[in-house]
């Protein structure tokens, strides 16, 4: 599959501090990429040196065929990690007028933000002014604005955050429906979930560095699978079984324990629970459970997705 | 192209839809009108004031000719005024001076309740007469009691009002030219000769080689310098208007988080353009609208005054000077509080840069009034070679005649800066707008150096 997005060894410093460093990954054309890592680990001056807002400071972009998004701006479609839309237009208006910048009439501009207001529920909001919207409302005009113009490319910084789950939802069937329309779609999130639910390939950001790039199940594949025991069982005593890489214990009450057991790689698990079962191990209850994005991210990048990387290190 | 003007149009609508705007934009008219002809309105709307004048005793006769003469020579000069004032096709200014400086005074002859009585009987006949309860046409606004201290004329005025002193005021020039004729009486000159000197004004003529005629100076020669000023002041203001509105602007959609939306969608500089274009269309649209009501209210009051005034602007292309100078000075300042607009979300953010700018864009304020009477002073030639002051200073010297060589050469060097601000202000603006770091000198040198 032809590649939408290609980065090669991108850079980016601001003073004495790298915030992006020696960058590589590829998005294939109409696939869902989830632009993974914790606040501050890159992913916004990344995004930015993709469209052209910032020089990278090393490395190569190439997006559609173009070294950066400035040339391509009217192909792509981008929604910014802090949002903002003029107070005091109606969302039509709003909408009408972004779409105009990139290149789109604003009579037709009009006519397909009423159609996809309408789509997203918001058909009696449309003569209302900005200011008068709610959070979740504006940010969906928002998001409508960066798409109206039927962009080969989109890119979404963080969209998911200040959603309510009801809205989420609503903006993870938007982004499918844009992939299934033959768009390219770069996401950037902490939020696991989405990515696991949306993502056709992650890329992995942490301090600056790629830490994983491939699909989600690839991902997850880096992380052990668990078992989960729950009993009278001493750490000790589980960690001595076969095929355990590792013991955490999740709860203990009066010696009766909740026990996440890391599983070797390769390991598939019966053979531990046998060997606990035949050791004689208190085993009042076991679920075997396959890893997360969430588990993968940890395993890879060492940090908590949700954790900011220090103030000193963010970007500016 | 296309999108800059977008982003012009933007701005432009923005601002035209507010309250703000059409009160700024009828409020200079407003109260030029209100400042001009409100006066203008109650002093033409003053009623007459009846007034009755006493001769006490002996020693005052004939001073009550005395003031009935000085308010006929009043009447007569008004007269001529209006008279003049026709002649030059400015009837209606004429009229509106007469109106303000005619007297507003009618002699009449004092009542025999006031004339005849004398004691308390007497100042009780003037209370009444001059009572708001006695009936109109027994009424008086003010009784003057004419006599003789030490020889001297002197006068006793009783008005309606106790602050009333406008018929005090006639007294006493009438007596004080009642004086001069008796003491040039007395010595021996002539009832006639007196009188001549009384009346006599002298005219005074101005000549001068830069004159129009080439000769004698007239009001053709005196209205350029004052269009300089008024133009300077106008460019001023404009200017002041115009780069706030747009740092405003600019601030608002940095806090709202609009600017980098409006980056992904089109560069800095078309961002830029689009919204000094669209100020600047604002801005003349301000320009138009009060140069039409000017324009109709001169017209209206005085054509001669009007057509003399287009002739000074068109005279060695004056308004083309004024419309370089205005884009000139526009576009520095414009673009410069853009960018630093791009670096703040609150004012308070942007008191740090905008105090010492305003501190530097009052001097030509204050030089611009020196220009009007020594357009040539070195200090105001020097200032006016500085970029920054070079469009409201030429504005007002322009019209005084400098050398060509002094325009010409200020011109490139205000075009030149504002190439350079036009530069500055791009990657200033680029930088603060994606940039969360506050504004300071040293950020603000940083973005523009690409170190930001």
């Amino acid at each position: 599959m032809t590649a939408a997005l290609t980065l090669e060894s991108v850079s980016k410093r601001y003073g004495g501090f790298d915030a992006v460093r020696d960058l590589s990954f590829q998005v294939p054309k109409g696939s869902i990429c989830g632009f993974l890592g914790p606040n501050g680990a890159g992913k916004t001056s990344t995004l930015r040196m993709i469209l052209g807002l910032q020089e990278a400071s090393a490395g190569r972009i190439d997006i559609l065929g173009a070294p950066n998004g400035r040339s391509v701006r009217d192909r792509i479609g981008f929604l910014p990690e802090e949002r903002g839309l003029y107070k005091k237009m109606t969302p039509v208006e709003a909408i009408a007028f972004f779409g105009a910048l990139k290149g789109l009439p604003m009579n037709e501009g009009k006519k397909r933000a009423k159609l996809l207001l309408e789509q997203q529920g918001l058909g009696a909001a449309q003569k209302k002014k900005m200011k008068e919207l709610s959070k979740g409302m504006a940010q969906k005009v928002q998001l409508i604005a960066a798409v109206v113009h039927k962009p080969e490319f989109v890119i979404l910084d963080e969209p998911f955050s200040g959603l309510d789950p009801m809205n989420q939802q609503g903006l993870e069937e938007m982004i499918r429906g844009l992939a299934a329309d033959g768009a390219t779609v770069l996401f950037s999130t902490h939020v696991m979930q989405h990515a696991e639910r949306l993502c056709d390939k992650v890329v992995l950001l942490a301090r600056g560095k790629k830490a994983f790039e491939g699909s989600v199940d690839e991902a997850k594949a880096t992380s052990p699978r668990f078992l989960d025991l729950n009993g009278a069982i001493t750490p000790e005593a589980a960690a001595a079984l076969p095929g355990v890489a590792g013991v955490e214990t999740l709860s203990d009450q009066d010696g009766v324990r909740r026990l996440k057991i890391a599983l070797a790689p390769g390991a598939g698990g019966q053979e531990t629970l046998k060997a606990a079962f035949l050791n004689g191990l208190d085993v009042r209850g076991f679920a075997l459970k396959e890893p997360t994005l969430h588990d993968a991210f940890i395993g890879l990048t060492g940090d908590h997705p949700d954790q900011a990387v220090t103030p000193s290190e963010t970007a500016q | 192209m296309k999108r800059t003007l977008l982003i012009a149009r933007r701005e432009y609508v923005a601002y035209a839809k507010t309250v703000g705007f059409w009160l700024s934009l009828l409020a200079f008219p407003l109260f030029a009108v209100l400042g001009g002809g409100i006066p203008l309105l109650i002093r033409s709307a003053e009623p007459i004031k009846v007034v009755a004048v006493i001769e006490e005793g002996p020693a005052a006769t004939g001073l009550a000719t005395a003031v009935r003469a000085s308010l006929q020579s009043d009447l007569d000069r008004q007269t001529e005024r209006l008279r003049e004032a026709a002649e030059k096709g400015q009837a209606g200014a004429g009229r509106a001076v007469a109106s303000i400086s005619g007297p507003k005074i009618r002699l009449v002859a004092p009542p025999p309740a006031i004339a005849e009585a004398t004691g308390p009987a007497r100042d009780a006949a003037i209370k009444t007469a001059l009572d708001k309860e006695t009936p109109k046409d027994r009424r008086l606004d003010a009784v003057v009691f004419l006599s003789r201290v030490d020889g001297k004329p002197a006068a006793q005025v009783w008005t309606g009002r106790a602050n009333d002193n406008d018929v005090s005021g006639f007294i006493r020039g009438a007596l004080r030219d009642a004086r001069r004729t008796e003491l040039l009486t007395a010595a021996g000159v002539a009832p006639a000769v007196a009188q001549e000197v009384q009346s006599f004004r002298p005219e005074v003529k101005a000549f001068s080689p830069n004159a129009a005629s080439g000769g004698e100076v007239s009001m053709r020669d005196r209205i350029p310098s004052f269009i300089g000023l008024a133009a300077g002041f106008l460019l001023w203001s404009l200017v002041i208007t115009g780069a706030s509105i747009l740092l405003n602007s600019v601030m608002e959609e940095k806090s709202n988080k609009i600017l980098e939306v409006l980056l992904s969608s089109a560069s800095a500089t078309e961002i830029l353009t689009g919204k000094v274009l669209g100020v600047a269309m604002l801005t003349l649209s301000v320009l138009v609208v009060w140069g039409g009501i000017g324009t109709f209210g001169l017209v209206s009051a005085s054509p001669q005054t009007a057509a003399t005034v287009g002739q000074v602007l068109m005279h060695d292309g004056l308004v083309f000077y004024f419309i370089a100078y205005m884009v000139g000075g526009y576009l520095m300042y414009a673009v410069l509080f853009a960018a630093i607009g791009a670096f703040c979300e609150t004012p308070r953010d942007a008191q740090t840069l905008m105090g010492p700018i305003m501190m530097i864009l009052v001097v030509p304020m204050l030089v611009m009034q020196m220009a009007l009477t020594s357009p040539d002073a070195p200090v105001v030639k020097v200032l006016s070679w500085i970029p920054f002051f070079t469009p409201f200073l030429m504005s007002a010297r322009a019209p005084s005649d400098p050398p060509l060589v002094e325009i010409v050469l200020t011109l490139i060097g205000m075009f030149a800066t504002a190439a350079l601000m036009v530069w500055i202000a791009g990657r200033a603006f680029r930088a603060g707008a994606l940039s969360d770091v506050k504004l300071s000198w040293k950020s603000f040198g940083r973005a523009i150096t690409g170190r930001g």
